[in-house]
């Protein structure tokens, strides 16, 4: 009888898990992807790539899509640019946070607000892939035909009423951050696909510049 | 001393306001459906938004959507996705579905929802309404409580020249609704008078049927 349980309990883990992921299962050999993924970050000192971004707002089924560029250089240096259907620009360079939006522009230190310092964090840690080892964070990790998706929950609780949990999608052969997908406990999600990613390329300081 | 000087010269403020009215002369209106062309007609239409308050400043995206419902929800969030608050508004219900928690105050919320009435014109059925004609237009007020809501307009009432909420004597703030394309304006601008509070709203055509 208890293994009958167990039987079914195991078969509605893993239907729960392929109903909430489609398309991806658990990973058999989490060191694999680690070290892959450990290596591959290590290797990248930037990216320059075009972005994507939904928001998905589930009670109002509606979204809102806007792209735009976004550049990223070690070891702690993000620019990203909204392009379409607004302009608004977010530089992250260390503590500092640069915004510029379409009447103002603001600089921020990260140091003077716990909230924007744990988002910042998340961003880059997301980007370098660092959030997978971070403490801030239970990570699963699953398998799909053409990526991986790393499933971060986070186990603070000021960061757990603003997000269940945050995804991160690595392409599988070359174990590049496709897209960071932030899911709300409300069932919203905001969504960013980086499209035409550049690894490695020159990128001059003065682009993270915060005046 | 000194403070003493400063309490009684509140008061004297106080005062001289409860004697002065900037609406005297209220007169009950009948039924008058001349309002209702101004009434927006928010479908669905997304906002570059801009909320200055005292010294600060906020950016974002306000969209407004008109639910299956006839309920009107409204979502306010940051350029990169974070979501500030949601609101939904139904005749005279006000759902508060979403609030970032460092703006979860009951002021905040209360300031929030009578200025999105005034401009959603939600006591446009109200039986409690009046009217009067001044100097600087033509004064179609609907009462709530102790609050006015105040749509100025012009003679032949083809014109909605601002819209002010106001408790029984004093104005509180004035917004107008300018560029209406499909019946949604396409700028919606909010004023406080009694502290520096500004929302300024521009539209964005996002969808191509718009």
């Amino acid at each position: 009888m208890r293994n009958l349980i167990l039987i079914c309990v195991l078969i509605m883990a893993a239907f729960h898990v392929s109903a909430q992921y489609p398309g991806y299962t658990a990973i058999k050999d989490i060191n694999a992807f680690q070290t892959g993924f450990a290596a591959a970050s290590q290797k990248t000192t930037s990216i320059k790539s075009d972005f994507v971004q939904e928001k998905n707002l589930s009670l109002l089924a509606d979204k809102i899509v806007s792209k735009g560029k976004f550049w990223f250089k070690k070891e702690n240096m993000v620019r990203m640019e909204y392009t379409q259907p607004f302009q608004y620009l977010m530089i992250i360079n260390g503590q500092n946070i640069y915004v510029k939006d379409s009447q103002k522009e603001n600089k921020i230190s990260a140091k003077s607000n716990k909230l924007f310092q744990q988002i910042n964090k998340i961003i880059i840690d997301c980007v370098k892939g660092e959030a997978l080892e971070s403490g801030d964070f239970n990570t699963r990790i699953f398998e799909g035909k053409e990526s991986y998706l790393a499933e971060l929950s986070p186990v603070n609780k000021n960061l757990q009423a603003l997000f269940k949990n945050i995804n991160v999608i690595v392409e599988k052969k070359n174990y590049e951050v496709t897209g960071i997908e932030m899911h709300e406990p409300s069932g919203d999600n905001t969504i960013i696909h980086f499209n035409n990613r550049q690894l490695n390329t020159t990128l001059p300081d003065a682009l993270f510049a915060v005046h | 001393m000194r403070f003493l000087l400063f309490i009684s010269g509140i008061c004297m403020l106080a005062a001289y306001s409860s004697c002065s009215t900037a609406y005297k002369g209220l007169q009950a209106e009948g039924e008058n459906d001349c309002m209702a062309s101004f009434k927006p007609a928010f479908s669905r239409a997304l906002y570059n938004t801009n909320v200055n308050v005292v010294g600060k400043h906020l950016s974002g995206l306000l969209i407004i959507k008109t639910m299956p419902d006839s309920s009107v929800r409204m979502v306010f969030s940051n350029e990169a996705g974070f979501k500030f608050f949601d609101f939904g508004f139904k005749k005279d219900d006000f759902t508060v579905y979403y609030i970032f928690d460092q703006m979860n105050k009951k002021s905040v919320i209360k300031t929030l929802r009578k200025d999105f009435q005034l401009v959603l014109m939600t006591h446009l059925q109200s039986s409690n309404r009046y009217f009067i004609e001044k100097n600087d237009g033509y004064y179609h007020s609907f009462r709530d409580g102790q609050d006015y809501y105040h749509y100025v307009t012009d003679a032949s009432c083809k014109e909605l020249l601002r819209m002010e909420r106001a408790g029984r004597r004093k104005k509180v703030m004035e917004a107008v609704m300018q560029d209406y394309r499909n019946g949604i304006p396409d700028t919606i601008g909010i004023k406080h008078s009694n502290f520096s509070f500004t929302i300024e709203l521009k539209r964005i055509h996002d969808a191509p049927d718009q």
